[in-house]
């Protein structure tokens, strides 16, 4: 038995329509939902795989600029070092100088002050001498007054007691 | 030459009417169908196998090909508001086509039975009246009948009726042309076969012009318009006014 070639059977139009909506959950089921579910696990994997470089070249930067930021500091503190160590020096130096000069001049005032105590004594001596010198000739002249005899005597004393003390 | 082109078979009939929808009949078209449906199925399930993430296999580089098609397809036809209903053109387009290939192994194509054709048109009229009715609201879709005045209303009527009608009768014409045009073909061939081996005399021409040589070979040309081009080209167009008429309906 044949259906004619151009008619509608209600039943077959609803069985059609099932069959339309089963095929459409079937596509769904085995076709379209896993594929999509790999699809959407690619994108994940790829945006993971982007944030993490991003996340990678942050810490890269943060890291960079941290190592800058300590070198700036390192150069700043050896600036700082060289700058108060050459302060120091010049200020010790200074102060060495100073201390140098004043120790000559007291060095130098303390040897003036020395031969002039010196040149005093030695002229006291002298003074001294001359005195006793001039007192003893006094004495001596006193004498011969005495001794002709003796003045002779007393002049060759004299003269050895000079070239004894001499 | 005796030809005679008949609707599908029908293998089996409930005994028993129901009013208005009449006798159920299991008829050439569902058992078709069913094995469309199930190849459709089927070829879904084994190209969706072992899928990775990664290192694709060309099976799967196909099906991923596929979905974005469809993807692109409805999309782009209809826009980002209607994803919902790429799943129903894919199922659409995959049975039309599968339907109106599967001649090539000499089946019955159920899409040569105007049952098929009607109850995917009413499926896509009642989609596009719904969302008619769900842009402008049930009396902004029966206002619209009176635009732009209100003589044209059982004109606008009628073309809105025309386009489930028309929808389905094209996809019907085209394929049933194609086996009303193979079955002239072939038993034109039939007979231009014994008519040239008839010329042999004898018991021998008797015999041979019985056999429909010229049938083999030829057919085979045609039917690259008949089966392939009208049949992946009707898919097309059944799916591509689906998707314009429903877009269309969205718009104010």
């Amino acid at each position: 038995m044949n259906q004619d070639l151009v008619t509608i059977i209600p039943w077959n139009v609803i069985a059609q329509i099932c069959n339309l909506f089963i095929q459409m959950l079937l596509i769904k089921k085995f076709l379209f939902k896993p594929i999509r579910e790999v699809l959407e696990k690619r994108k994940a994997k790829a945006d993971a795989e982007i944030a993490d470089a991003t996340k990678a070249k942050d810490e890269a930067l943060a890291m960079k600029a941290e190592y800058e930021q300590n070198m700036q500091e390192a150069r700043e503190k050896a600036n700082e070092i060289l700058s108060t160590a050459q302060k120091t020096a010049t200020l010790k130096s200074e102060e060495i100088l100073k201390d140098a000069s004043r120790q000559a001049i007291a060095i130098k005032t303390k040897a003036e002050r020395d031969i002039e105590q010196e040149k005093r004594k030695a002229v006291n001596e002298i003074k001294d001498e001359i005195g006793s010198m001039a007192m003893e000739i006094a004495g001596k002249v006193i004498e011969r007054e005495i001794s002709e005899a003796d003045h002779a005597k007393l002049i060759n004393e004299f003269i050895e007691k000079v070239g004894e003390d001499s | 030459m005796n030809i005679d082109i008949k609707g599908p078979k029908v293998f089996y009939e409930v005994p028993f009417d129901i009013p208005i929808l009449g006798r159920l009949q299991i008829s050439e078209t569902l058992i078709v169908s069913w094995l469309v449906m199930i190849i459709i199925t089927g070829l879904c399930i084994w190209l969706t196998r072992g899928l990775r993430v990664e290192n694709i296999s060309k099976k799967q580089a196909f099906a991923e090909m596929l979905v974005e098609m469809a993807d692109k397809f409805v999309i782009g036809n209809m826009g980002e508001k209607f994803k919902y209903m790429i799943p129903f053109v894919a199922a659409l387009f995959a049975t039309s086509l599968v339907s109106n290939l599967i001649s090539l192994i000499g089946l019955r194509s159920p899409t040569a039975d105007l049952n098929t054709e009607a109850a995917w048109a009413i499926v896509v009229f009642t989609m596009i009246t719904a969302q008619k009715i769900k842009t402008n609201g049930f009396g902004g879709y029966l206002l619209g009948f009176t635009k732009p005045i209100a003589v044209m209303t059982p004109f606008n009527f009628l073309s809105e009726l025309a386009t489930p009608i028309s929808l389905a009768c094209r996809h019907f014409g085209n394929i049933l042309s194609g086996v009303v045009i193979n079955g002239l073909i072939y038993a034109a061939l039939g007979v231009a076969s014994s008519a040239l081996l008839g010329l042999i005399p004898g018991v021998v021409g008797n015999v041979l012009s019985h056999i429909p040589v010229l049938a083999v070979g030829v057919p085979a040309v045609l039917s690259v318009y008949f089966d392939w081009f009208t049949g992946v080209m009707q898919a097309y167009i059944f799916c591509m006014l689906t998707t314009m008429y429903i877009a269309n309906a969205a718009e104010e």
